[in-house]
């Protein structure tokens, strides 16, 4: 399984545990990094701007820039419209909005979410809208220009982790959630679901999903929309397991609202800890990055030849928690994962 | 920290303790708890206080201990077990202690654990978002409708064998459990006596003072037969300096059925007594600003036959563990209810519960068993 690989371009970052990585859509060898002091638990953040250069192996690791915040970052998304933007939520509940031309100062700031926000996410149809995910349950839908949010979901009744708008259909959108579900909500649906002998809206009030996936009995931390196969989702939480879920039964557009349910396809199993972060590879179907608190992070085949691992890589250079990772957009099969031990490590699979 | 807390949950995994311990506007809680004193049937302090009369007091205290509006309380649900008419006389009662006409009322009858399921139906319902606030209480005067046993059954149904043992009393299920699982004599007294030992120190120790509110009594002389209204305000079952030795003195309750090992002295009293418990969503209590006193988590429901009745713990603690997603050894105190020492003990056994853990402060043997009255302190310590 692990045949020997040269070793990974490593940028360290003392100081601040890493909590986010994304490679820029523009830029072939650009990388973005949310990351925050003490673990995150309490104190600043700080967003990192890093470009891979062509080396030897896996290349080398340069900061470019660095923008300071009052609290921790958890997540960044870069702009799908405009090259050197990018979007981080905080631990205070602000979104900012960041170019990468300028330095310092965000260039537009909102705050609405009343806790973390622990996701954001730009649409790659709708170029103009970016989600943000909060501990406050809702999910925001933001465009740049509005000093508002545009709308908000009442998504669970406790943390969204992570909230993502589907690569193949412009106004859906899933989360997930310390209740052990993920939701798949139609944003062109009514906004609540009707009062109802089924349902619940007289003391809960919770915006209509298209879908419910009772996922876990524990926390989901993390989700991904696969490129290739549509309402295909991978999950990973508490439980330790990563999922995949055939979500094709969604019924959209309608006015049904409040399914329940969603097809485990494949479970992954072999992570120590909890699994913090779920990625599918934008240039195979079948192939998926997950990392976990147990310090490594995975490359997973899960739809392997017969007789052969689902298992295909497993990365243990991180020393702390692996909490995010991210394929590059350009180079097959290039990762970057980063971690509370303040690195960020590049390399190829 | 509640940052520190969300982070460590996920390392640690939201399950068992943890997962319960998480705080969600949804959750049901209890933000009042209480019980009247639990007296000696026939003999007690509420000997000659009505069973609409006990309701009434039970209904006073609870508006008063509230601390809300008791238009606020959308249901009450009252489980009771003996009382004929009981919903005529729990309306009734409620609506003479100041609940609105808009304030409902049910009765629900599940035996013993009466006062139990008019908890669960209460958090049920809030669950489910039917209403947000509910009271729920048990009550039962067995001095004012004693058990006289089951009814007659009709020739069909008493033909079917646990069908007819339905009606069998309840002393004939304790002496058919200690001889199905060798509970003897010996261990019971030994056991009895502990919970009557148990209970004396709580009392002493003024445990119980805080869970109790003095309840406004009836007394008839008996010369003169005049009415006079007391005041009750303590446990009157409790038999200090009870000893396995004095207990082993006392004679068979049913020498009738073997192994007879069942005595007034092992098996719990009979009493009048009520309890109250008021629950609602957490997001409602924040909002009242109420002291939040316990989490609601499950009930488990189950079933066995008649003729061991008593041993439904051995069934049900297994069940609400899993539900609840505990093992046995993450709970600290457990209460089960001590219909006879046979089916406690033989629990305790089945189980392989600690025993420091269970009926710490004494259990029914020692301060009485009005039937559905006890149980929802049950569920308090869950």
């Amino acid at each position: 399984m692990n045949v020997p690989r040269a070793p990974p371009a490593v940028l360290q970052n003392p100081g601040f545990a890493h909590y986010s990585v994304k490679w820029s859509p523009f830029h072939t060898t650009r990388i973005a990094l949310a990351s925050s002091a003490n673990f995150g638990l309490v104190g600043n953040g700080r967003l990192h701007l890093v470009t891979v250069n062509a080396g030897p192996g896996a290349g080398t690791l340069r900061l470019d820039k660095q923008y300071d915040t009052q609290d921790g970052l958890y997540d960044v998304a870069w702009s799908e419209i405009h090259e050197n933007q990018l979007v981080t939520g905080s631990g205070d509940g602000s979104l900012k909005l960041w170019d990468a031309m300028l330095n310092d100062l965000p260039i537009r700031a909102w705050h609405e979410h009343t806790r973390e926000v622990f996701s954001v996410d730009w649409s790659n149809i709708k170029k103009d809208t970016f989600a943000s995910s909060s501990w406050d349950g809702t999910v925001k839908i933001w465009t740049p220009e509005h000093p508002r949010s545009v709308a908000t979901i009442t998504a669970h009744h406790s943390c969204v982790y992570q909230a993502l708008f589907s690569p193949h259909q412009p106004d859906v959108l899933a989360t997930c959630s310390t209740d052990g579900t993920l939701r798949i909500f139609d944003l062109r649906a009514p906004a609540y679901v009707a009062s109802g002998p089924t349902t619940n809206n007289f003391t809960n009030p919770l915006s209509a999903s298209a879908l419910t996936i009772p996922a876990s009995n524990t926390e989901v931390l993390s989700i991904d929309w696969n490129k290739y196969r549509p309402f295909l989702l991978a999950s990973g939480g508490v439980d330790k397991a990563v999922k995949v879920w055939d979500c094709r039964m969604v019924k959209l557009g309608g006015n049904e609202t409040g399914a329940v349910g969603g097809n485990c396809e494949t479970q992954l199993l072999g992570h120590e800890y909890a699994v913090r972060k779920v990625q599918w590879s934008p240039h195979r179907a079948e192939v998926l990055a997950t990392a976990s608190y147990d310090m490594t992070a995975r490359v997973w085949n899960t739809m392997p030849p017969a007789g052969q691992s689902q298992l295909m890589y497993i990365h243990d250079a991180h020393t702390e928690f692996v909490v995010g990772c991210s394929w590059s957009l350009y180079d097959e099969g290039v990762l970057a994962t980063c971690g509370w031990d303040s690195r960020l490590n590049v390399f190829r699979i | 920290m509640e940052r520190v807390k969300q982070f460590a949950g996920q390392l640690v995994g939201s399950s068992g303790v943890g997962a319960l311990q998480r705080q969600n506007p949804d959750d049901v809680v209890i933000t009042m708890a209480f019980r009247s004193p639990l007296c000696k049937a026939r003999k007690g302090g509420f000997k000659d206080t009505k069973t609409d009369e006990l309701m009434l007091e039970l209904f006073k205290h609870s508006i008063s201990q509230s601390h809300i509006d008791p238009a606020l309380v959308n249901d009450i649900a009252v489980g009771t077990v003996l009382t004929p008419n009981a919903m005529y006389h729990a309306r009734a009662a409620a609506l003479a202690a100041g609940f609105p006409d808009t304030t409902g009322v049910q009765v629900v009858n599940r035996f013993c654990s009466s006062g139990l399921m008019a908890v669960t139906s209460i958090a049920n319902q809030i669950h489910a978002g039917q209403i947000e606030v509910g009271l729920a209480v048990g009550v039962e005067s067995m001095s004012q409708n004693p058990d006289m046993g089951g009814p007659e059954q009709s020739a069909d149904i008493a033909a079917h064998g646990p069908a007819a043992d339905c009606k069998k009393p309840m002393g004939w299920t304790s002496e058919n459990v200690a001889a199905d699982f060798n509970v003897s004599r010996e261990d019971q007294d030994a056991y009895a006596a502990r919970s009557f030992q148990r209970a004396e120190a709580a009392q002493k120790a003024g445990f119980f003072a805080k869970e109790i509110v003095p309840f406004a009594a009836y007394q008839v002389d008996a010369k003169t037969g005049v009415r006079t209204k007391v005041v009750v305000d303590k446990d009157d079952g409790i038999r200090a300096g009870t000893t396995k030795e004095t207990l082993g003195k006392l004679r068979s309750a049913f020498p009738q059925w073997t192994p007879s090992t069942t005595t007034g002295g092992n098996a719990s009293q009979i009493t009048d007594g009520a309890a109250s418990v008021l629950l609602m969503t957490r997001r409602k209590a924040n909002e009242l600003g109420l002291k939040i006193m316990a989490k609601y988590i499950t009930t488990a429901i189950a079933g066995l036959p008649p003729r061991i009745m008593g041993i439904g713990p051995v069934y049900a603690i297994p069940q609400a563990l899993k539900q609840a997603g505990l093992t046995k050894d993450d709970v600290d105190l457990y209460e089960i209810n001590e219909a006879f020492a046979s089916q406690c003990l033989y629990s305790l056994r089945a189980l392989e519960l600690d025993d420091n853990k269970v009926n710490v402060n004494g259990g029914s043997i020692a301060f009485g068993h009005p039937l559905d009255k006890h149980s929802p302190f049950v569920e308090d310590c869950l």
